[in-house]
């Protein structure tokens, strides 16, 4: 049965989680874990790559809302990259892009948060 | 061309998949298109969701009965559970760009329910029955 699974890559000082599945009510929990266990080892710079999620509900994208102020408290940002256009289309309908940065590519998503990472560091 | 099916599950947020896929195999079958299909498959896991998470408080003794009609290009979706009566039409959609400023969490489910489905309706029988009716016009 498909389920719910994160698959964490470390580039640099990034860290990439591979979402699979779908997130909804049952599985964000996992995702929280991910996000509370990051913070826990002072890991801010989050990358998050929706290229295996098939689908998310409200509870998926409450986990978003809860981490991100606290993220960003501490230097670091979360960020999306490439969602279906199922998916992209819950996140604009809210108007997340307008909170978060969404990039088609994971490279041009890596990159612009590269910079992003140097211009806070200067 | 009228159609039926039902599904019925225990209140558990574990089910929430089988509903989904419940919803997107007879919503395909009645000839939907996929784009409304997944704003119907949503809108009833959001309205799951709620049921579980708030009027049955995660009692998986519980269950919820999930009735799909389709006819000419009406699909009512009737969800029937035990509890208090809730409804959503009180609920209002939230300015999104206050919520996201603010940075709140939770409280979606319903505005994205209003947003996908043109109409929603509660009744509620004495002393703890409730029929939620979800409407797309397809």
């Amino acid at each position: 049965m498909e389920d719910f699974k994160i698959y964490e890559k470390t580039d640099g000082n990034i860290r990439i989680l591979n979402i699979e599945g779908y997130l909804d009510a049952h599985t964000s929990v996992e995702l929280e874990k991910a996000f509370e266990r990051l913070i826990s080892e002072k890991k801010y710079n989050i990358l998050v790559n929706f290229r295996k999620l098939s689908y998310i509900s409200s509870a998926g994208l409450g986990v978003f809302m809860a981490y991100i102020e606290s993220i960003r408290n501490n230097g670091g940002d979360i960020r999306l990259c490439e969602m279906s256009d199922k998916i992209f289309n819950i996140f604009d309908m809210l108007g997340f892009p307008v909170l978060f940065e969404i990039e088609r590519e994971q490279g041009s998503a890596i990159t612009k948060f590269r910079s992003f990472l140097n211009k806070s560091e200067s | 061309m009228k159609a039926e099916d039902k599904i019925l599950i225990s209140s558990s947020t574990k089910n929430l998949k089988s509903v989904r896929d419940f919803i997107e195999q007879k919503a395909t079958q009645y000839g939907l298109e996929q784009s409304i299909v997944n704003q119907v498959v949503m809108s009833v896991d959001e309205a799951c969701t709620n049921i579980i998470k708030y009027t049955h408080k995660y009692d998986d003794s519980e269950s919820i009965e999930i009735l799909l009609k389709k006819e000419n290009k009406i699909l009512k979706i009737t969800i029937t559970y035990r509890g208090n009566e809730f409804d959503p039409n009180t609920i209002e959609v939230p300015d999104m760009k206050t919520y996201l400023k603010q940075h709140k969490v939770g409280g979606l489910g319903i505005p994205l329910i209003k947003m996908f489905m043109n109409k929603i309706e509660l009744k509620h029988y004495q002393p703890d029955l409730n029929e939620l009716t979800l409407i797309k016009y397809t």
